[in-house]
């Protein structure tokens, strides 16, 4: 009895903790340099900790064979195909991807329009800090979980992961990985154009190496 | 076997156990990619050897070939709806390797799913999973179970469940643990074991992942915490992939080597896991004759854990804060939130309680029209994932509190159980089926007593009760129960007799709930305060307060100094260093000390973005007789230069450039109306550029004629964050935006340009499919005959981009897009 295609596994709530000095280096925020009063400090914490409440992470994976790979061409087992010499490169000494997907919802989309269009910008400004960095964040922590589980059976994830829009793997990519880990099931649209709703949404592969090669 | 025959077991000897399987199936023919269980059923004479083969090497117990057996790994093969078949026959064939030779432990393992709240599994639904597959290995015969290679506490706690409400059989659980000694969902090997030994764990430890030495270190280190036997089966050393098939480096003489090691530290039973076969096991046969096993001893501490953490106290720990705020009453925010089902107050205040101190939350979420049992259960599920403080569930109904404890990830402190019938009759059981901790509340279905003595009576009634289900006088937290001294002022004193008495003669911990005995005083502060350093005097050891009190938190860290449990007072100096210091203030230097005058107040509240104060400000600047022309170009306009030059030297970052700008928008607002009249009243003719300074200023004061700018997220593209900031920075430098939203088409935003006669039309777009659309609107623009400007911006797009597609002008960010903006429109006008 052979075992059945990779199931996607979802995660409901990921304890992904933003990186501060990613929250404030995408606000423009240079170390010794910006000087805030102790008023600004005090909006600027709290507009963060009411972003990290709003934001509520969470996640999808599957791990999919790869069955080809040359050239520019990446084929996987179930069917999807990629062009893209970089991620070729990524993945020349994987016989395994793993398909991901994180958001941190729409609660938090929600209340930075609010606050940008309704008087309070700076504060909207400093929560999408917050979205972005904790929706990178969740995907971080995705991939450092998926390394612990690989190493017990001596593999490990590739250093980095690629996400459709980035360099020469086009965004339409995001349709098939979309369809693929059925990221309905965690509330997300794909618009015409490929893009993920909420926004703070991302999608990603990565590769699946033996730690002995 | 029942579960005292078990512990005298262990108690006699060091307990043997098997070694890996799936690797000696394939050595032995089983194919890659198959159902090792269902495999096994089919040839079982290979199973009966490999298993004889470990008793024969000295396995005191082997485990069922069932570690995949249940209904969801099944399925990955089709096999589902064979479960309990596959078990029984499984056990069986196991107990017919063992005969009378050795112990047969049921075998299971994880899921491969993840549990609420972390995963998407309910946690009801994974405790039916191994229901199903505990009655098959029962039916089966076996003599125990052995719950293995789990990954995750919650998933771990639906196994453990499973079987205690199946039989009573003893129970093995072993977790997996990384070199950094966390398992995979991030709990560290104490909190694991008070976890899992409050629930009835018969024994704990740890198997897999890790090679024999790094397993000792932490056997070492869960003993002193261990009140039931440890178990160890670690790997031959850490796994290679090596031509496509994994290898484990050490060989048996060295694994067999850590066994008095393995004893030495605390381990009653050892085996071994992926990598070994019998000869590993017979090593360990050789190497613990004669080696007797620690005693397992009945540790003292109180502690109480999340899924993630362990917070002790008493005896040595400092005073722990319990976070009184997740509580409705009194919470118009949170009790509007809670009923209609959203959850942002919830998570933010376990948050700020958390960062400012509270080591332990306390839940309590009942209020009239709402369903508390459904709430509780959803407040545990979403604060698992927001905090890793462990949770006191907060509840009067022992229903609540009981669906609470069954899906809580941890070991939790029930808040509270008094000697009210209905609380020990039905909430007593439920604590102690789950292992939970309690608040004694001393009072009865009489009231509550007023005296300290009194509520002893309580106390030693109520923990006469617990014992009867195997608490022990750690397991209880007496509350002191506080009552107002505005009502009765010896109040106070009793609840101090009280705490006392616990802390000095019965021995156990204390917690009270500090703000009550301030209730209807001014200045509560004090009181409280002075209540709590007198409580931590008696030996209090925990206090449910709101930890954003400065006061309340600077006493405790100065009790914890004062009664030695911060050692060293390193916690006390740390606390204190680490307390915001203001930075130095770049718009306050501009008074050089002196009392700044209205003009320097209102420069000075654009510098810091003061939106509230301003107009207060402009009217006292009226009031005074300030020219309303001085106000926009000898402050309003310096003040928003300085704050961008500020901003082009990295001094202000993105928030307060807006908020800078808002501020002045917000000035600019006061004294518009005041300038339009004074102009309407004089005659016309007057030199717009009077007052300013440059050229750039002058620019401004002219625009108050409100240039239209049509801003647009081209079509495809949702992006509008960054447009809409430029939007507003536009409006408050005091363009008119006319801003279509994102996704608009090239149709849509030529029309507005043409009705709108506008000067410029910006467009945004964040993704590379989507930046293609600028073109197209540039180009039906010029096409329909517009002589508008074109400034384009967004993530993807350069200067080069924007010279490709014929735009006049590319800006990097908001402040860009506003001076080039004011070019685009100036050098109109000048041509």
């Amino acid at each position: 009895m052979e075992k059945r295609n990779s199931k996607i596994k979802y995660f409901e709530s990921i304890p992904a903790v933003p990186k501060r000095e990613m929250i404030l280096s995408r606000l423009g925020y240079r170390k010794d340099i910006t000087v805030l009063g102790s008023k600004e400090l005090s909006q600027l914490e709290e507009a963060i900790e009411l972003g990290a409440s709003l934001c509520k992470p969470s996640g999808a994976y599957m791990f999919v064979p790869i069955a080809s790979l040359g050239g520019c061409e990446t084929v996987l087992d179930n069917g999807i195909f990629f062009r893209s010499q970089s991620l070729s490169k990524l993945l020349e000494d994987s016989r395994c991807v793993v398909l991901m997907a994180s958001t941190v919802g729409r609660e938090v989309t929600e209340r930075i329009f609010h606050d940008v269009n309704e008087g309070d910008a700076s504060k909207g400004l400093i929560i999408d800090s917050v979205a972005s960095q904790t929706a990178d964040a969740a995907l971080d922590w995705m991939m450092h979980f998926l390394g612990k589980m690989l190493v017990r059976e001596g593999k490990k994830l590739t250093k980095h992961r690629y996400s459709p829009g980035f360099g020469d793997l086009p965004l339409v990519y995001q349709k098939d990985i979309f369809n693929a880990l059925q990221l309905e099931r965690l509330d997300i649209a794909l618009t015409e154009k490929f893009m993920l709703v909420p926004e703070k949404s991302v999608i990603a592969i990565a590769g699946v190496e033996e730690k002995g090669s | 076997m029942n579960k005292a025959q078990f512990s005298e077991m262990i108690s006699k000897k060091v307990m043997i156990l098997d070694g890996a399987t799936g690797t000696l199936l394939q050595k032995r023919g089983m194919p890659a990619g198959v159902s090792p269980e269902k495999w096994v059923i089919d040839n079982p004479s290979v199973i009966i050897q490999i298993q004889r083969e470990y008793i024969d090497a000295g396995s005191d117990i082997i485990f069922s070939c069932t570690f995949g057996g249940n209904r969801s790994k099944l399925g990955d093969y089709g096999l589902e709806g064979q479960t309990f078949e596959m078990n029984r026959r499984l056990a069986a064939l196991s107990r017919e390797a063992a005969g009378q030779r050795a112990l047969v432990a049921g075998d299971i393992g994880s899921t491969g799913r993840f549990v609420k709240p972390f995963g998407d599994m309910p946690f009801e639904e994974c405790v039916n999973i191994y229901k199903e597959q505990v009655r098959g290995l029962l039916e089966g015969g076996v003599d125990l179970f052995a719950i293995e290679t789990m990954l995750d506490i919650q998933e771990t706690r639906a196994a453990l469940l499973a079987i205690k409400e199946s039989c009573d059989l003893p129970i093995c659980v072993s977790m997996t643990f990384d070199e950094a000694q966390r398992t995979l969902t991030g709990a560290d090997p104490i909190t694991a074991l008070i976890t899992l030994q409050s629930l009835g764990a018969d024994a704990f430890g740890c198997n897999c992942s890790t090679g024999p030495a790094q397993m000792v270190e932490i056997i070492r280190m869960l003993k002193p915490y261990a009140r039931v036997p440890l178990l160890a089966k670690p790997n031959a050393g850490m796994p290679r992939l090596v031509n496509g098939e994994t290898v484990f480096d050490m060989g048996a003489a060295e694994f067999g080597s850590y066994t008095e090691s393995f004893v030495e530290a605390g381990a009653n039973l050892i085996g071994g896991c992926c990598g070994t076969s019998p000869e590993y096991i017979s090593e360990l046969r050789r190497h613990s004759y004669g080696l007797k096993p620690l005693d397992v001893e009945y540790k003292a501490y109180s502690a109480v854990t999340s899924s993630r953490k362990t917070v002790f106290f008493g005896e040595d720990n400092p005073l722990v804060l319990v976070g009184e705020r997740i509580n409705p009453t009194g919470k118009k925010l949170l009790q509007a939130q809670l009923k209609e089902g959203s959850t942002h107050e919830l998570r933010r205040l376990a948050l700020e309680q958390t960062d400012k101190g509270a080591q332990i939350l306390d839940v309590n979420v009942g209020m009239p029209g709402v369903d508390e049992k459904e709430l509780m259960v959803k407040a545990i599920e979403l604060l698992g994932g927001v905090s890793d403080a462990p949770l006191s569930l907060d509840s009067s109904s022992p229903e609540v509190l009981e669906a609470a404890l069954r899906i809580y990830p941890g070991r939790a402190l029930i808040n509270s159980i008094s000697s009210e019938r209905i609380k020990l009759e039905k909430l007593l059981p439920a604590a102690a089926k789950y292992g939970a901790m309690f608040v004694l509340l001393p009072l009865s279905d009489g009231g509550v007593p007023q005296t300290a003595a009194e509520r002893q009576q309580i106390v030693k009634s109520v923990f006469e009760a617990a014992a009867e289900y195997g608490y022990k006088k750690n397991d209880i937290v007496v509350d002191g129960l506080v009552m107002t001294v505005s009502s009765s002022q010896e109040a106070a004193a009793e609840t101090l007799k009280l705490i006392e008495w616990c802390s000095r003669e019965f021995g156990c911990a204390t917690i009270v709930g500090l703000s009550n005995v301030s209730f209807g005083l001014p200045e509560r502060g004090w009181i409280n305060a002075a209540f709590l350093a007198m409580a931590v005097g008696r030996g209090l050891t925990m206090a449910i307060a709101n930890p954003s009190d400065e006061l309340l938190i600077s006493i405790k860290m100065a009790c914890d100094v004062l009664t030695t449990k911060d050692v060293g007072s390193r916690a006390y100096i740390s606390y204190f260093n680490s307390l915001e210091k203001p930075s130095t203030d770049q718009a306050q230097t501009i008074h050089n000390g002196k009392a700044m005058s209205t003009g320097e107040r209102i420069y000075d509240a654009v510098m810091k973005g003061d939106k509230e104060g301003i107009p207060l400000l402009i009217e006292d600047a009226i009031g005074e007789g300030m020219i309303y022309g001085d106000i926009v170009d000898k402050f309003l306009i310096p003040a928003i230069n300085e704050v961008g030059k500020l901003f082009d030297e990295k001094k202000y970052f993105l928030p307060q450039l807006i908020q800078s700008a808002e501020a002045m928008k917000k000035g600019f607002d006061c004294v518009e109306p005041l300038l339009a009249k004074e102009k309407a009243d004089e005659a016309s003719g007057a030199d717009p550029k009077a007052g300013a300074d440059t050229e750039e200023e002058a620019s401004i004061t002219k625009r108050r004629g409100k240039d239209v700018i049509v801003l647009a997220t081209v079509k495809g593209d949702i992006h509008d964050i960054g447009k809409n900031i430029v939007g507003l920075m536009l409006k408050n430098y005091g363009f008119e935006v006319h801003d279509l939203g994102k996704d608009v088409s090239a149709e849509r935003i030529v029309e507005e340009a043409r009705l709108s006669d506008a000067a410029i039309i910006g467009l945004s777009a964040l993704m590379t499919t989507t930046m293609v659309e600028m073109r197209n609107v540039i180009e039906l623009a010029k096409e329909e005959g517009l002589h508008c400007s074109f400034m384009v911006g967004g993530a993807v797009v350069n200067e080069d981009y924007a010279r490709e597609i014929c735009a006049d002008g590319y800006a990097k960010d908001a402040y860009e897009a506003v001076k080039l903006a004011k070019r685009l429109v100036d050098g109109v006008k000048k041509a």
